[in-house]
């Protein structure tokens, strides 16, 4: 018996470790951006370093948006290049990032960049302890000291996320969707988050208001706030779809996953955001997109072409003037809505005829916004 | 009112047969506290095992061509393979517990806490990432039944019973219930199940009639094993998305909660298991329940806070408990080492 019992045991290491094995074989496949996520320097430096937000690395959204960029731009131009993970997942604390970017800094990084409002302390003490290095604050502000100097060492970007909101939520109800909804992680204090949304439902309020017809949006933070996917999630936007919802607007990482399993078990259909999703789940429509790629490459571009004094120290917001929000047009599945009525709501926000509103709503407060509307009705849910 | 049935179902059938993995090892005599543990190994195995041969394209063609009936065998290899592994992590606590007659309870938290550590850890390793999914589509479009399988039109309006129990469901929900049917009727109407039942009793006096007590108990904890790792991938394919990250919410522990609950009898965990997930569904989705079919979401707009819906659950359990409980009774020979000779 005894023999026997060694014998699984050893049985079980057998199988877990060849299970490692076949995963790393299959690893390349899956990744349709060939270059590797974990890179091997020969001297252990590694310059271009990258601290994630809440959530995963591979969220196929925010994060992975943004370590795209990272790796892009260091392939591109042979440098090396790292990622940390703060300890702790989605309840790290300030301590547990300051050690990620310390860790950073110690693994020889020249710039570091850091995905997320939420590091903005962490941030702040890393980067006056370390005045030599050099970081970008995606989804951030500029930083200042204790005495209010600012941080020439950081360079913040920040997003029009509300006009990439508004012209999915335009697009959609152009398309002929009345019965929406609004899946926003963060759990209501997240500013991206709350742009995204106020911003879709202004789209969709403006679509509604030329078409002439009723619009009405579920809307909701609730079971985003770690932005992980998770059954309770996956119940409710399952009993919306139920209900005659017809298209979710997926706001946060990894929730996308929820959604999008409600979707497709219901025949629904999906809006990605943050970067174009729809090659992730055939429910998806179109995206809610800011080229966080594109934007993280421009910034560590300024690093080493010696053009830091235009971004250090400084907040940069990004949009529709600079092309870096918007909505994929070879990807989506829309048929009545047109390229060339995308791209005239694209030259209207350009010349400023189209104004959105970037208030950060948090929580219910788009009720209040919205409670006299003829055309838009929203329904909140806790 | 039909979402209602399948929402619970989805909840209530993998604890059900979680708890009934914990009877299996309980009745004959060793406590299984690692019901969560080999759920979090169970599901990680099972989503691996989809993840791999998604990747290998075995079952490629049948998904192009529409094939859903293979598709149907390639979740149920799925779930034998989750069980089979679930089954071999279980014999971990059943070695501590029989051969080195270790205590049972701490063998059963090591086995809780070194699940998750080394499922995470296989994860990161394979994965790069804090979560394994399938390597493509979802859950829902490789292995839900809906109707269109059964040549019924998109938009056609199916009866009650027919959009409950034919329509977006998944067969292992079925299965689970078949077999929960068919290991208590083993359990209460063979001999195997009397002599099983009887190690958890009095396992000297089993002893003296010639039963095999070790092989018994050996047998229950395996059971067990299959069971829960079964129970963990189904948790996983049906809630979470096919997606595994070291966690199944606490389903284990609950199960273990319904086991007491129903008393260690199959029809009342099969009961308790439906009351939890009732709650459970109506506490994610009761903004959007309509009952009686007529349009009003009647528990959104009594107005009460979402957080009592959400603490419903648990509330329920615990009242449940309380008024049931003086009435429960534990295998009696459950958590003691056997000892030839106590007698």
């Amino acid at each position: 018996m005894k023999k026997f019992l060694a014998l699984l045991l050893a049985l079980i290491m057998v199988l877990s470790l060849s299970a490692v094995a076949f995963a790393a074989e299959g690893e390349e496949a899956v990744d349709p951006d060939s270059i590797e996520d974990n890179m091997t320097a020969a001297d252990g430096v590694y310059k271009v370093a990258f601290v994630t937000d809440v959530g995963q690395l591979k969220d196929k959204s925010f994060n992975e948006g943004t370590w795209n960029g990272v790796k892009c731009y260091a392939a591109a131009h042979e440098l090396s290049y790292k990622y940390y993970q703060p300890a702790n997942g989605a309840e790290a604390t300030d301590d547990d990032r300051i050690k990620a970017m310390q860790d950073a800094v110690d693994g020889g990084a020249e710039i570091i960049v850091c995905a997320g409002f939420l590091q903005e302390a962490a941030l702040t003490a890393t980067a006056i302890a370390n005045p030599d290095v050099n970081f970008v604050f995606i989804d951030g502000w500029a930083l200042a000291d204790a005495d209010g100097n600012p941080l020439e060492n950081v360079a913040a970007v920040s997003y029009q996320e509300e006009q990439s909101g508004y012209f999915a939520g335009y697009a959609v109800v152009k398309e002929g969707y009345t019965q929406l909804g609004f899946c926003g992680g963060g759990g209501g204090t997240n500013p991206a988050c709350c742009r995204y949304g106020y911003g879709f439902v202004q789209g969709a309020a403006a679509a509604a208001e030329e078409m002439e017809t009723e619009v009405a949006i579920n809307y909701s933070w609730a079971y985003g706030a770690n932005f992980q996917a998770s059954p309770e999630l996956q119940t409710m936007v399952n009993g919306w779809y139920e209900n005659n919802t017809e298209i979710v607007f997926s706001c946060g990482g990894s929730i996308f996953d929820s959604i999008t399993a409600a979707a497709s078990a219901n025949d629904g259909a999906v809006i990605g955001v943050d970067v174009d999703q729809s090659l992730q789940s055939d429910t998806v429509v179109t995206s809610a997109m800011k080229d966080l790629k594109g934007s993280t490459e421009w910034a560590i571009g300024k690093f080493y072409d010696g053009e830091w004094d235009e971004v250090g120290g400084v907040g940069t917001v990004l949009g529709v003037n600079d092309g870096y929000v918007g909505i994929p047009t070879a990807t989506w599945q829309l048929t009545n809505y047109s390229v060339e009525d995308y791209e005239k709501l694209v030259e209207a926000m350009k010349a400023g005829d189209v104004v959105v509103d970037a208030t950060v709503l948090q929580g219910g407060d788009i009720v209040d916004v919205y409670a006299d509307s003829d055309y838009v009705h929203i329904n909140y849910v806790e | 009112m039909a979402f209602l049935v399948r929402s619970t179902l989805i909840y209530a059938v993998p604890l059900m047969i979680v708890a009934l993995a914990g009877v299996f090892a309980e009745r004959s005599g060793i406590i299984n506290l690692a019901l969560e543990g080999i759920m979090i190994f169970g599901a990680f195995i099972g989503v691996l095992f989809v993840r791999l041969v998604q990747q290998w394209g075995w079952f490629d063609a049948a998904k192009q061509a529409g094939d859903w009936v293979s598709l149907q065998g390639f979740m149920l290899l799925a779930m034998v393979t989750a069980a089979a592994l679930g089954a071999v992590f279980s014999l971990l606590l059943a070695f501590a517990a029989i051969n080195l007659k270790a205590d049972q309870t701490i063998g059963g938290t090591a086995l809780n806490l070194m699940a998750p550590a080394l499922v995470l850890f296989l994860i990161r390793v394979i994965a790069n990432q804090n979560t394994l999914q399938m390597a493509t589509g979802d859950a829902a479009s490789w292995f839900m039944i809906k109707k269109t399988m059964f040549g019924f039109d998109k938009k056609a309006q199916l009866g009650f019973f027919a959009s409950a129990f034919l329509d977006k469901v998944y067969l292992s929900t079925y299965i689970c219930i078949l077999l929960f049917i068919v290991l208590s009727i083993i359990l209460y109407k063979t001999r195997f199940g009397l002599r099983l039942r009887s190690c958890g009793e009095n396992p000297q006096a089993s002893d003296s009639l010639g039963i095999n007590v070790v092989k018994m108990r050996y047998a229950g904890v395996t059971i067990s094993g299959a069971l829960a790792g079964m129970g963990g991938f189904v948790y996983a394919l049906t809630t979470t998305n096919c997606s595994s990250n070291g966690d199944v919410a606490g389903f284990g522990f609950l199960a273990l909660a319904v086991m007491i609950f129903g008393n260690w009898k199959p029809l009342n965990i099969a009961g308790a298991a439906l009351l939890f997930g009732l709650f459970k569904c109506i506490a994610a989705s009761y903004t959007s329940l309509d009952i009686n079919g007529d349009g009003v979401f009647m528990l959104a707009n009594i107005g009460l806070n979402s957080n009592f819906y959400r603490l419903l659950p648990y509330l329920v359990t615990l009242l449940v408990l309380a008024f049931t409980s003086k009435s429960s009774r534990a295998p009696k020979a459950e958590g003691i080492p056997y000892d030839k000779g106590q007698r």
